[in-house]
Formats: C-alpha cells, sequence, structure tokens
C-alpha cells in the first residue's frame, strides 16, 4: 500500500469506528430505562468525536498519519477547521455574526469534550469520563461526578455543536476542511 | 412539599427558556405523541433558529431527566430551510413524529 492509499484507509477507518461510537452515543444518551451515569455516554461522545476529527486531519491535512493516530487531542482544532472550510462558509454568507458565535461557542464546547479523554491535561483537569482522578485529597469516581463543564451540551450552543458533530459525520465523504 | 409541575407545565417553561435566551430561534413545535399523558414519553421539540447548523435532516438528541426539568426530552434544531423541507416531506421526521398534532410556539412580542 502506498503512502496516500495508507492515509486515506486510516482516516475512512477512522470515520467509520467513530461513526459507531456516534450511534452508541446517541442511544446511550437516549436511554430512560435502564439508565446509566452520564460519563458512559460522554465516553462515547468523547470517542467519537475525536476520531471523526482525527479521520479529517488525517484525510485533508499533510499531517503525519501516525502522530495523528497516536494522540488524543485535536476536536477543538477541527471546529474551527470545519467552520472555515468552503462549504460551511458558503452556507453562512452574509451571516457573518452567527458563524463567529457558532464556532466559538462550538471550540469552546469541544475543550470540555477533549478533556474527557483521560490523558489530556491529566495534572490541571484530571476530570474525565473513565478513570478514578484525585482532587483536594479526595479520590473522585466517573459514575458519580456531574460534569458541570458539559451542562451547556443542553443548551443551545450544545445542540448546534450536536448538529455539527452529526453534519460531520453525514457529509464525511463530500466536505472537506483543507 | 411542593407538587410535581406537569409535563406541560415544564414543556412550557422549557420553550419560554430556550427563546428567553437564544435570540435566533424563530418558533418551536412541540410534538405531541399518541402516548403523551405518560411520564416516560419525552417532550419533543423541533426549534427553528436561524443560527445553527444545518445536518440536512431532523436530529434528534435526547436528554435523560433532570431535577429542573423532570421529564426526558428529545430537542431537534433545525434551519429555516430545513423546517420547510420537513412540512413538504413529513417523511423527513423522526419516527412517530408528527406535525398534524404538533403545537407551535412562537416568540412572545
Amino acid at each position: 500500500m502506498n503512502e496516500a492509499d495508507r492515509r486515506q484507509a486510516f482516516a475512512d477507518a477512522f470515520a467509520a469506528q467513530g461513526r459507531s461510537d456516534w450511534r452508541v452515543y446517541q442511544y446511550l444518551a437516549s436511554l430512560q430505562a435502564p439508565s446509566f451515569p452520564s460519563c458512559h455516554a460522554l465516553h462515547y461522545l468523547q470517542m467519537a468525536t475525536e476520531k471523526i476529527a482525527k479521520a479529517y486531519r488525517i484525510r485533508d491535512t499533510a499531517a503525519d498519519v501516525d502522530d495523528l493516530a497516536r494522540h488524543h487531542t485535536g476536536f477543538e482544532e477541527f471546529v474551527n477547521a470545519f467552520f472555515r472550510s468552503p462549504k460551511i462558509r458558503g452556507e453562512y454568507a452574509g451571516k457573518d455574526a452567527a458563524l463567529r458565535t457558532l464556532q466559538t461557542n462550538a471550540a469552546a464546547l469541544a475543550r470540555q469534550i477533549e478533556k474527557l479523554a483521560p490523558a489530556k491535561d491529566r495534572l490541571a483537569s484530571p476530570e474525565n469520563a473513565e478513570y478514578p482522578w484525585e482532587r483536594d485529597e479526595r479520590v473522585c469516581r466517573p459514575c458519580e461526578y456531574g460534569y458541570p463543564n458539559l451542562s451547556l451540551l443542553k443548551a443551545h450552543s450544545g445542540r448546534a455543536t450536536m448538529n455539527m458533530i452529526a453534519r460531520a459525520f453525514s457529509d464525511y465523504e463530500t466536505l472537506r476542511i483543507a | 412539599m411542593s407538587e410535581m409541575p406537569t409535563k406541560d407545565q415544564v414543556a412550557q417553561e422549557l420553550i419560554d427558556a430556550h427563546f428567553d435566551v437564544e435570540p435566533h430561534l424563530v418558533e418551536i413545535w412541540r410534538i405531541v405523541g399518541d402516548n403523551e399523558a405518560s411520564p416516560t414519553e419525552p417532550i419533543k421539540l423541533i426549534e427553528v433558529n436561524v443560527a445553527t447548523v444545518a445536518t440536512g435532516s431532523v436530529t434528534p438528541f435526547a436528554f435523560a431527566p433532570t431535577q429542573e426539568v423532570p421529564f426526558p426530552t428529545v430537542v431537534a434544531e433545525v434551519t429555516p430551510d430545513e423546517f420547510d423541507a420537513v412540512r413538504r416531506d413529513p417523511k423527513r421526521l423522526p419516527n412517530g413524529w408528527r406535525l398534524s398534532n404538533a403545537r407551535q410556539f412562537k416568540r412572545s412580542a
């Protein structure tokens, strides 16, 4: 397999796996009975967003495939690139202020979603969706934590960001970020 | 001890709160299902917003009950163009959702 084929194959595989994580997130988030602590749905949201970000960045940029595949971060950068893409900018022609607000809000939420990965910012922000952490001499459990920084998911900015994520998955084959 | 609010009251408060904080929200449609009397049937809202990301479909997001909103909720946010498309082709709605028995809410003056 040559490098271009390998890049495309990794990108498509990340998109497919991310779509699967996204469907599990939507399923877990909609469950009423039995319901589970929110960390589980949020864990799938973090994994889904990380993978779709990697899929686009591997396919549409010249960044090293192995570096992108290895690292946990990248969703915030992807959100900014998504809103800068010609297709999305074209849809918001004449609505610059609305586009800026959407991008700012989505990037802020993306930062919080990224922090759900245990390897991200472990010292400054140990709260994550998967493993226990220590804060103020207390050991905390994801399954008992309320994730106040993600309450925005239920606000308009959260719904718009969710639409953006849904769009990123549904338009992966036709939308380019660079 | 205060009484548990009804689903209609909670839905109205949710709708008012969304209009309060979202200046680009044009209208909200509350979908009333056949099983609406059941407390487990979610409050279902379609919010038409000029400042959201178009997905090309009606993408509902579900939220579990909380202390403030003690009923499950499902909210789909669409652009005005997407909502026009739904009116022309109701098959675009999620399963079980019908506009024929939906209630429309507009921003009060």
